[in-house]
């Protein structure tokens, strides 16, 4: 059969399977075997008794080569097998448990907590406060884990009480915490970008560093707009009393100030004794060009952090002095473990420690040791975290089990070369392509998983990126070809942030609703979507007209 | 809904069928010595050279005269026996589907098995980094040990999610349809289900058990059987979820329709938790 045929089969197949409810890596899966069928041997869908060549049929149609069932325990179905353990065997997924894990354990201790009352004590006197510390709390949340379902869930049980309470409008405080609880995706580590990499061999620290400028961008909009709308409109986001015994005006930005300067010296000391640990054992010694040197861990480090150690402590005890220090330190503690488990986390892939993976085990050790502190942890804690890891794995695994499996017997077939010649070959403008991609990418946003699209639908759509003419991409600035995927990626996760809040199906809304209160209806919730919504349309338009913002880290 | 306590119990069997599980997957080969002896010669030349460097027990006598000893008998024997244990006594966690039926503990307990390999990798992991980079004492094994525990992770966790009914399904359309016709949805995925795992395993079976049989290694200085393990293991645990699903189609023939959301990821019990650890009532 030809291979366009066997496309458009393979398209009206996805299609009716998915359409009657059968699980998404397993309908990807059959449809895998129909391509091989359909490549190799049509006759076995005319005839399926014709199945491994009996005598009765090779004599009646002389001739007759079985090349998939004639030689049962090898050929080409043997490719299912064979790309189901390559995918197993690879060592980036691992990271995917364990960021959930991470997650998880993020999620059911009280770390959220405490940093929420923790960033709420340094700007509960501003107009706007708590959604502006929303949206904070989730950029912090999202640069920690890369799951959207559990941060809205999280910020919905936090946040939205609060802001209701205080008499905050409605839909500006539900706007506020899906559209940046959606963030998780976008900054990294997130999970999203991990199976991007994974499927288009890109690399993922590039995807990573791509994503956090699109990213910061988007989540400054949010609190841009929220401040505007807060000046403009102050009834929006009535000021709480103030409570009493609370530090005013600039005794609060001394506070601050102080508690920054604990920071400094406590990560400093810490980074002075890593430096100091690998001066005293040599590892660090010069070792010429070819290794490349620890980052902030060569010798001449060892004066610079115990100068910036130096510097903190005097300024804490004789500039602010011990009794304030101690006040800004028990209002800022709570954001002390979140910066920890982020500085491990990025800190291990950037500091080019270790890998993706080991980064993502130390974050979950670093997290459950952080409970522990705070005795936490429980049985019940690791009990309940690895369950949800259990689950939320084994969804995700088993879709890309089915789409490695569909997407090596369609490249088997020729497809993704097909597809791609036949819209490069039809000469259509570059701008229309990717805009109808970015449309086709929301519509199937709101009714499949952004796992789904990864799987089934970039190994289509990056082909085709790839060919499009480069010079063609973006209005301002020039991408080079070798980011073309890192930009693709980041550009596929903007849209992603979109699919997420559209209505009728955006799975942010669905998340808020099991927390919120019973008065408030998924309608309720889409409304106060649509500002934000607006924005990230601004972002993702920022993202398509000047590609070169994702390089400008890399 | 029952508050089901969590019992340190449901760790132990776990805990030692894995152990089991670990020695043979070691020493299996040992067996294949003794009872499928090779025919050809340097075939067995090259098993036998390769378990002689694996045998983590090398003092201890063969019993009936072969390779086998001791302790590769009691994990033969205990592990079949810990495996009815742990799917006999293994019981409901809050945060788990209703469905409950007793095919299922098999499912169940396999969740079980894996929760412990997540925290075995976890594990694993970190001792690595801690080698590596604080003592400089990087070990042969473990990169590849987490490769070996991860795949069997991802497979048994697919076949755990399938019994918990959580893997992704669109409904938009089947949850307007009738529910004689969501039956006939059922039946027809369930079908190609079984079809695929037939496809998978008439086209994969002969290479399984080729490495199996030859005890393929992965090629490195810690040389674990991956492919000598996780190639049957793949075409098992499909056939497993097939099974799995002929199960589910079977029990929940009868449920009444519900509606789905993208909330249903998310479980009662769990925002109960959650709604607990952040105190808000």
């Amino acid at each position: 059969m030809d291979i366009g045929t066997i496309s458009l089969v393979l398209l009206l197949g996805l299609f009716f399977l998915l359409a009657i409810g059968m699980p998404l890596g397993l309908a990807s899966a059959i449809l895998a075997v129909l391509v091989l069928v359909m490549k190799f041997e049509p006759a076995l869908l005319s005839n399926p008794l014709s199945f491994g060549c009996p005598d009765w049929y090779t004599e009646a149609n002389p001739g007759a080569r079985c090349t998939l069932t004639g030689r049962p325990g090898a050929g080409a179905l043997n490719i299912l097998q064979q790309k189901i353990y390559g995918l197993l065997t690879d060592y980036v997924l691992i990271s995917v448990p364990l960021f959930i894990f991470m997650a998880s354990l993020l999620e059911k201790s009280g770390i959220a907590k405490d940093m929420y009352a923790s960033l709420n004590v340094w700007l509960s006197r501003t107009r706007g406060g708590i959604a502006i510390v929303t949206s904070i709390m989730a950029v912090i949340m999202a640069a920690m884990s890369g799951i959207i379902g559990g941060e809205v869930v999280l910020l919905g049980l936090i946040a939205l009480p609060q802001m209701l309470k205080l008499g905050y409008n409605q839909n500006l405080a539900i706007g506020t915490i899906c559209a940046s609880g959606s963030l998780g995706t976008m900054i990294p580590p997130s999970i999203v970008l991990i199976m991007y990499g994974l499927i288009t061999e890109t690399s993922i620290k590039a995807l990573f560093t791509a994503a956090f400028l699109p990213g910061f961008m988007l989540a400054s909009f949010f609190i841009i707009y929220i401040i505007v709308r807060t000046q403009l409109r102050p009834e929006d986001a009535p000021l709480p009393d103030p409570a009493p015994g609370e530090p005013e005006g600039s005794e609060k930005s001394i506070l601050f100030a102080t508690f920054l300067t604990i920071l400094v010296a406590g990560f400093s000391s810490v980074l002075f004794l890593r430096v100091l640990f690998f001066t005293v054992t040599g590892q660090n010694a010069d070792l010429g060009d070819t290794v490349e040197p620890i980052v902030w861990g060569t010798p001449d480090y060892v004066i610079w952090f115990a100068a910036w150690t130096g510097i903190a402590l005097l300024l804490l005890f004789f500039a602010f002095g011990v009794a304030r220090a101690k006040l800004a330190w028990s209002m800022g503690k709570g954001l002390v473990p979140p910066i920890v488990v982020i500085g491990v986390v990025l800190g291990s892939i950037y500091g080019g420690i270790t890998g993706i993976t080991e980064a993502a085990g130390m974050g979950a050790v670093a997290v459950l040791i952080i409970a522990t502190l705070r005795g936490e942890a429980s049985f019940e804690l690791i009990w309940d975290s690895l369950m949800r890891t259990m689950k939320s794995t084994g969804t995700i695994i088993w879709v890309t089990i089915g789409a490695a499996a569909l997407a090596g017997a369609y490249t088997i077939a020729g497809g993704p070369r097909f597809v791609a010649d036949m819209i490069v070959g039809s000469e259509m403008p570059t701008m229309f392509v990717l805009l109808s991609m970015m449309f086709i990418l929301l519509i199937m946003g709101a009714f499949m998983d952004w796992v789904g699209i990864v799987l089934l639908i970039i190994p289509v759509f990056l082909p085709i990126v790839m060919r499009l003419p480069i010079e063609e991409i973006g209005v301002f600035g020039q991408l080079e070809p070798r980011h073309l995927a890192t930009w693709f990626g980041v550009l596929f996760c903007m849209n992603m942030q979109v699919s997420f809040l559209s209505p009728p199906f955006g799975p942010a809304a669905f998340y808020l609703k099991s927390v919120a209160p019973p008065h408030i209806s998924l309608t309720d919730i889409f409304k106060g979507f649509l500002p934000f919504i607006g924005i990230q349309l601004v972002a993702l338009a920022v993202l398509l007209m000047w590609p070169s913002i994702v390089t400008v880290l890399l | 809904m029952q508050e089901t306590k969590i019992n340190h119990k449901e760790w132990y069997v776990p805990i030692a069928f894995i152990l089991c599980f670990g020695w043979l997957a070691w020493h299996f080969p040992f067996f294949t010595l003794d009872f499928l002896t090779p025919e050809d010669p340097s075939l067995f030349e090259q098993l036998s050279a390769q378990m002689m460097r694996n045998d983590i027990t090398p003092n201890l006598p063969g019993l009936f005269g072969g390779y086998t000893d001791i302790v590769d008998w009691t994990a033969l024997i205990a592990m079949p026996i810990l495996f009815i244990i742990g799917v006999l006594t293994v019981e409901r966690a809050r945060m788990e589907t209703e469905i409950w039926r007793p095919l299922d503990r098999v499912a169940v307990f396999i969740g079980r098995v894996t929760m412990v390999l997540i925290s075995a990798l976890t594990t694993v992991m970190i001792y690595e980094v801690f080698l590596r980079y604080v003592v400089e004492a990087p070990t042969l094994w473990a990169n590849e040990l987490s490769l070996w525990i991860a795949g069997f992770v991802f497979l048994c966790s697919g076949l755990y999610a399938m019994q918990q009914r959580s893997h992704i399904r669109i409904f938009i359309l089947y949850d307007i349809l009738p529910r004689g016709l969501q039956k006939l949805c059922d039946s027809i995925s369930t079908l190609l289900i079984v079809v695929f795992a037939f496809f998978l395993f008439y086209g994969g079976y002969g290479e399984a058990f080729t490495k199996f049989y030859r005890w393929e290694t992965f090629g490195t200085a810690f040389d674990p059987p991956i492919p000598a393990t996780l190639k049957p293991a793949i075409l098992i645990l499909v056939a497993m979820v097939a099974i799995q699903a002929v199960i589910n189609l079977v029990s929940d023939w009868n449920l009444e329709p519900v509606k789905h959301s993208a909330a249903d990821d998310i479980d009662q019990d769990e925002i109960e938790a959650l709604k607990r650890s952040v105190g808000s009532n």
